[in-house]
């Protein structure tokens, strides 16, 4: 085994830090892509699948009709439902659940409702203080639903001719 | 049989047959709307034409007989694109509802327009919508999405004999509905539901409930008759959301009766009871009564009955269980008693008379398999209304009568309507009935040139009101025949069961059936065989019901039984649970009138969240598996007796399984059950008509035990009418009753007495009134069979 | 008693229709006058063989007037004569295809014609009873056929023991409640039956098993009336020849054919088979107001339409216009002038189809609604040009697949018509929106919507 003269020339020398110090440098004088999370945050898709959200007819009717399609989909099996025929003879939900620990957020309830009630938003920034918590109830879906029809609604025209 | 040759596959099948059985049988799939098996053909909704080689159109496979050398293509160009141009036309005016639809997921439509529909409809014209009428509580309609398949017209005509359903209209117009806005609520319309291919007939109790995905299948036995009806109870989280049929051709076919469809809504109603109860006289508590834990419950009961034990005798407890319990709880039940030292031990609610206990082996049992019903020349019924009694008997009835133009007749007391055709129909009264069947023993022995015994020739002295000759044709009719004819039956009904001298009843009849070989086939209230099984009858020196209730003992077991409702002499049994010192009831359901003389009551599981094992009127043993968890602190029965038995210190009551109760159980019973006539019978009359008019009794379809008294929708049904005294027309202008809404007071010959509205019923012969039993209004009239009427 | 309706016999042969000098044809003096009854006594006194009479039948190569041709002799073979039990023969009078009229003048005028060849039907059969099924419409028809019957009940020619030859046969006249389907021979049959009128799925036919069950033989009006006359043979006793050499090859005798529409003579024409149709039009004389003819229907609304040059080639009988492209149906000549909308025509022809189905199969049921949906559409400016495709291809979807021919009978005019005439059916929709691109499609949709 002999001695590489260029290696140590190279280890001497320093070469390899200043080349490193050198993009450094370079970089400190670039526009900065590091944003100030939560103050600043960057910009999502439409179809990005966050939250939870069941939303209702603009004359306030629930949209939601228990065909229990979204739960029969979801692979993580994150969603119950009961249902029950309401007074004026349609078909309800009397309990929709989602276990929000179990859901993995893939967007096949979206796809598999036949009247668009059950949504994903686009909030991801939610937390949960006890355990408790994790099952998200029918009334909270709608209240989410009916807080932020605004955005739901732009996200799916945005996404409407691509699908 | 013939050579065919189906999609260059080559079949031996039977020529004449028509195409699609051979193709099912084959495994070759064909698809079909309107054809099912058990129905007719009618071919109208042309989803199932093939291609059959020199035929220049398509066939369709279910009216299209089989013929040797035959060529068929289910899946040419040509069958295709028949076959997909129906689907266009059933599509086009068929709502897209599925989501909200309760048979989607489980439609022929759907799964069928998946193969054969298209994914865009080229129809830009609006699509039919029809009014959905109310017809009732059991079928919920949604007429828009019918496809005109004309199934349930035709199994009202065909299978059930009754015409609920109809067409009326043309072309596009047609509509599937009932005649004049009548409900569809018999006693098997349930059916329907099953056939229709589409969600225009559903079942109401179970609208929106569930979808057919998420439900798990149970594969039961129903309780409440004595077929054995093969039931698939449906759950979706431990509660019972429906009950569909499984298919047994030996004993229910593919149908099963709105009760045993229906019943389970008893199971989740909040009559439930879910929580063991005591009383213990504590003014604080309502009534006395509070709940405790079954610890404390059971200590309760244990210490109450040892305490009648110890202060008399065992002898003094009497146990009277619901025919509908199961054989472990039977078995259970009969031990417990027997290690209290008691022999009172009983399940006969629906008997008065039980003198040919000793003399004879009168287990109930049909000497006739069931499905040999539908293969009868004749038959004859006795003071039965086996439409209501035994619906799907019924239904095999009729079916002998279409296929083999069997002659039924039958000798009752009401006129009831029957779903087939009647040979010979004699409707007499109670106080009559034994003459006419002793009429019928001596018309029988002339034929057979047999001796007839003297006991029944001295029954059989015509009286004036039967001797006119058209009514004694029709008698020496019926037993020509029964001489005569290949495969005859003689049936006992729940009416001739109840009946004072249903001994003397059972005897006569017996007799025929020895000297004619007809079958003998008593039709017992639901488990009831499996009570004979099990012993669950008075053991030596023990008391049989009627004498449990007279000789007002100190203490009752009650299973499963509210006897003031289960007992045909309701005021009897409500007086001698009052004053008994102590009465345990386990029961599934709560009743007021129980806590009015019950002292515990534990908490039971229904039918639907115990195992347990049924013996059918032909012996047939079947199990029933748990579909669902007891609801809340309720415990199967048998599970109750088990550890009651612990309780009291009685050894025997190790069981851990429910096979360890059920290999307890001796089957010898079933091997060798036919009763012989015994020639010292006593055939002295017991029941005498003094005064009045004579009460005609039975106990209406659904209020014959608690689970059906609870389930909401067949309490709806028109075969659930409140209690009245019904009258014919003749004997309300007699008794110038002609008022509709007047309320009478019925007075019997004892003291007992209550007020009923009157109804018009045309069914009840003269000189007598039809009160059912089974009410809490008419039991105080007890099991008298005098009654007097006045205008109230 | 010269009665108040109009006459509309406007030629006979004095087969079907009687000779219109003849007063009041209709009442029994009159018909036996004319040598009715003859064939009736004789069959019966000289018990002529019903093999007999069924060669002469066969021989006179008489078809089936009813629509399908279907040779009468040919079908009274079909019935089990020694069959056990009753039989019956039925007549069917529900004469409700558009454009047809012939069975209503026979039976207004000549009804005593329909009782002897029933008879003689019933005495080759072996059937006592028969029942004439008439268009519920019918009154005055009905009447008639009463009023003869009556007359033939006490003249002995109806009931029992006829002429001592131990022939028993009792006639029945049933109104009908309107519906077209009820001249499909099984739906009369259920309606008879008093069930609702659907035609039954065959096999069985009715020859095995028919009315109440019962072996049946049932021919139209027309048929039955003919048959006294072919078996008098103008005076040749039971000389099947004299019929058939009235006609042609394949089609014997004469036969009443109803011309209406745009005629100055519409009318009932009894002529002899094969006469060409540029004669009957000249009988009938010739299209009205001196325009051109444009399209004949020749065999009632549901035999496809023919086009004027391809009719005036072909003769009045079931080959030379099978050749041309359509049929003799049941003899309803419809002529159309150059001035005819056949949009309008077509949409007016399905909404009877629409109206007239009985509902029991699919494809008519719904089909039939839906062709006329279409069409009323293109017809009121509303078309689309996918249109007229699926239509055509409804149409076939219909054609063929139900269990008696009303689907096909359906489907046939939509067919032809759009065979000969598309360019006017395209017309209309390119007149509504101007074009026929997507364009309308759309419009449609969203309507529809």
């Amino acid at each position: 085994m002999g001695i590489d003269i260029k290696q140590l020339y190279k280890t001497f020398s320093l070469k390899e830090l200043r080349k490193g110090l050198g993009v450094t440098g370079r970089q400190l004088f670039r526009k900065k892509t590091t944003i100030m999370y939560p103050e600043e945050k960057t910009p999502k898709s439409p179809r990005f699948r966050g939250l939870h959200a069941l939303r209702r007819y603009p004359n306030g009717e629930e949209r939601c009709i228990a065909c229990k399609l979204c739960e029969a989909v979801c692979p993580a099996l994150a969603i119950t439902i009961d249902s029950e025929e309401r007074e004026d003879g349609t078909r309800r939900t009397t309990r929709y659940d989602i276990d929000l620990f179990k859901c993995i957020y893939c967007g096949f309830c979206e796809e598999a409702c036949p009247v668009d009630s059950i949504v994903l938003t686009d909030i991801h920034e939610f937390h949960m203080e006890s355990n408790g918590e994790r099952l998200i109830e029918k009334l909270d879906l709608l209240k989410i639903g009916d807080q932020f029809e605004a955005e739901i609604s732009a996200a799916r025209k945005q996404d409407a001719p691509y699908r | 049989m013939a050579t065919i040759e189906v999609d260059g596959k080559t079949l031996e099948v039977e020529a004449g047959e028509m195409l699609i059985k051979a193709t099912d049988k084959a495994g070759i799939y064909i698809p079909r709307f309107c054809y099912h098996d058990k129905l007719s053909v009618a071919a109208n909704c042309r989803m199932c034409l093939v291609e059959v080689e020199k035929a220049p159109k398509p066939l369709p496979a279910c009216a299209t007989p089989i013929m040797d050398g035959m060529k068929v293509f289910t899946k040419s160009k040509l069958a295709r694109e028949a076959q997909k141009g129906t689907m266009e036309f059933l599509l086009i005016n068929h709502p897209l509802d599925c989501p909200v639809c309760d048979q989607g997921g489980e439609c022929p439509l759907q799964d069928q327009a998946l193969g054969y529909g298209k994914d865009e409809s080229r129809f830009l014209e609006r699509k039919r919508v029809v009014a959905s009428h109310d017809i009732g509580p059991l079928v919920a309609t949604e007429m828009t999405r019918c496809i005109h398949c004309t199934r349930c017209v035709r199994y009202g005509e065909e299978v059930a004999g009754i015409m609920e359903m109809g067409a009326p209209g043309r072309g596009e117009y047609t509509q599937i509905g009932t005649f004049l806005n009548q409900s569809v609520d018999s006693e098997v319309s349930g059916n329907m539901i099953d056939l229709c291919p589409v969600g225009a007939l559903t079942s109401k109790p179970y609208r929106f409930a569930a979808r057919s995905w998420e439900l798990q299948s149970h594969a039961s036995i129903s309780p409440h008759d004595c077929v054995g009806t093969n039931i698939n109870v449906q759950t979706l989280r431990d509660q019972v959301e429906r009950v569909l049929p499984i298919e047994n051709t030996e004993v229910n076919d593919c149908w099963i009766a709105d009760r045993d469809r229906y019943s389970y809504e008893a199971v989740n109603s909040d009559q439930r009871l879910t929580v063991p109860m005591i009383r213990d006289g504590n003014p604080e508590n309502d009534g006395g009564w509070r709940e405790v834990n079954w610890e404390s419950a059971l200590k309760y009961a244990a210490a109450g009955l040892l305490t009648v034990i110890e202060s008399s005798s065992g002898n003094h407890v009497g146990g009277l269980a619901s025919a509908s319990s199961t054989l472990e709880e039977f078995h259970l039940f009969q031990k417990l008693l027997q290690a209290m030292g008691s022999s009172n031990i009983d399940h006969r609610l629906q008997q008065l008379d039980f003198r040919d206990d000793s003399t004879a082996s009168r287990f109930p049992i049909s000497q006739l398999p069931i499905a040999d019903f539908s293969n009868l020349d004749a038959g004859l019924l006795i003071g039965s209304n086996i439409r209501k009694e035994q619906p799907l008997l019924s239904l095999r009835l009729r079916e002998a009568t279409l296929k083999n133009q069997a002659q039924i007749n039958v000798i009752g007391v009401m006129d009831y309507e029957m779903n087939f055709d009647l040979a010979q129909n004699i409707v007499s009264n109670p106080a009559s009935l034994v003459n006419e069947i002793a009429l019928l023993a001596v018309e029988v022995s002339k034929l057979k040139e047999n001796d007839v015994p003297e006991q029944i020739a001295l029954l059989a002295s015509p009286n004036e009101q039967y001797n006119d000759t058209q009514h004694l044709a029709a008698i020496s009719n019926i037993a020509n025949q029964l001489c005569s004819k290949e495969q005859t039956m003689v049936t006992l009904g729940a009416i001739a069961q109840q009946h004072k001298d249903a001994s003397v009843i059972r005897f006569i009849a017996q007799w025929i059936c020895d000297i004619t070989d007809a079958r003998m086939v008593i039709l017992p209230p639901a488990n009831s065989v499996a009570g004979w099984v099990a012993n669950c009858t008075p053991g030596e020196a023990g008391k049989n019901t009627v004498d449990m209730l007279a000789a007002k003992l100190k203490a009752y077991v009650l299973l499963g039984c509210e006897p003031e409702l289960d007992h045909i002499d309701g005021q009897s049994a409500m007086n001698a649970m009052l004053a008994a010192d102590f009465v345990l009831q386990i029961s599934a359901f709560k009743s007021s009138n129980v806590m009015k003389y019950a002292d515990v009551i534990l908490p039971m599981a229904a039918f639907t969240e115990a195992a347990g094992t049924y013996v059918n009127c032909e012996g047939r043993v079947q199990k029933s598996s748990v579909a669902a968890p007891p609801k809340e602190e309720s415990r199967p029965a048998w599970k109750i007796l088990r550890v009651l038995g612990n309780f009291m210190e009685f050894s025997g009551f190790d069981q851990i399984t429910l096979d360890d109760v059920t290999s307890e159980v001796s089957f010898e019973n079933l091997s060798s059950p036919k009763g012989k006539t015994q020639e010292n019978s006593d055939t002295t009359i017991h029941y005498h008509h003094t005064r009045g008019l004579q009460r005609i009794s039975d106990t209406p379809m659904y209020r014959a035990e608690a689970t059906l008294r609870n389930a909401k929708a067949l309490q709806k049904t028109a075969d659930n009418p409140p209690p009245a005294a019904g009258l014919n027309a003749k004997m309300m202008e007699k008794y110038g009753f002609s008022d509709s809404d007047l309320t009478l007071v019925v007075t019997t010959n004892g003291e007992g007495n209550t007020v009923l509205p009157i109804r018009l019923d045309n069914r009840v012969p003269n000189d007598c009134v039809y009160i059912s039993a089974g009410h809490l209004e008419t039991a105080p009239l007890g099991a008298d069979t005098s009654v007097s009427l006045e205008k109230a | 008693m010269t009665d108040n309706t109009f006459n509309t016999v406007r030629k006979t042969f004095n087969v079907c229709l009687p000779d219109p000098s003849i007063e009041q044809s209709w009442t029994l003096k009159a018909y036996q006058e004319n040598g009715g009854y003859q064939a009736l006594e004789r069959v019966l006194r000289e018990q002529t063989p019903h093999t007999d009479i069924i060669n002469t039948l066969k021989t006179s190569n008489l078809r089936g007037r009813g629509g399908a041709g279907f040779p009468p002799g040919i079908k009274w073979s079909f019935m089990p004569r020694a069959a056990e039990g009753q039989k019956y023969v039925v007549c069917n009078s529900d004469e409700g295809e558009p454009g047809t009229c012939k069975d209503r003048d026979i039976l207004r005028l000549n009804p005593h014609a329909l009782i002897e060849g029933m008879a003689i039907g019933g005495y080759v059969m072996g059937a006592s009873k028969g029942y004439n099924y008439i268009r519920g419409e019918f009154w005055e028809p009905y009447e008639r056929m009463e009023a003869a019957m009556k007359e033939a009940y006490e003249a002995g020619l109806l009931g029992e023991n006829l002429f001592d030859s131990g022939f028993d046969f009792d006639l029945y006249t049933h109104l009908g409640a309107g519906a077209y389907i009820c001249g499909e021979e099984t739906a009369l049959l259920e309606s008879l039956e008093g069930k609702k009128g659907q035609p039954r799925f065959k096999p069985p036919f009715p020859a095995a098993f028919g009315l109440y069950g019962k072996p049946t033989t049932i021919n139209n009006t027309e048929s039955f009336a003919s048959v006294p006359a072919i078996l008098r043979a103008d005076g040749n006793w039971m000389d099947g020849e004299w019929f058939k050499a009235l006609g042609v090859e394949n089609a014997g005798g004469v036969k009443v054919f109803s011309v209406s529409g745009h005629v100055e003579r519409p009318g009932n024409y009894e002529i002899k088979m094969g006469t060409p149709f540029s004669e009957l039009l000249e009988m009938a004389g010739g299209v009205w107001k001196g325009r051109k003819l444009k399209a004949v229907i020749p065999g009632g609304s549901s035999v496809p339409v023919m086009p004027a040059d391809a009719v005036m080639q072909a003769n009045m009988d079931y080959d030379s216009l099978r050749d041309h492209g359509s049929a003799v149906g049941a003899g309803s000549v419809i002529i159309m002038d150059e001035t005819t909308d056949m949009v309008k025509v077509l949409e007016r022809l399905s909404y009877f189809y629409h109206e007239e189905s009985c509902g029991q199969c699919t494809p008519c049921r719904e089909g039939t609604g839906w062709l006329y949906r279409i069409l009323h559409r293109i017809n009121t400016g509303k078309g689309v040009s996918k249109d007229l495709d699926t239509l055509l291809d409804v149409a076939n979807r219909i054609e063929g697949r139900t269990i008696c021919a009303l689907g096909d009978a359906a489907a046939w005019p939509v067919q032809s018509f759009l065979k000969h005439y598309r360019h006017e059916f395209e017309a209309k929709i390119v007149d509504a929106s101007g074009n026929t691109s997507d364009q309308s499609k759309n419009k449609m949709t969203a309507d529809a919507a």
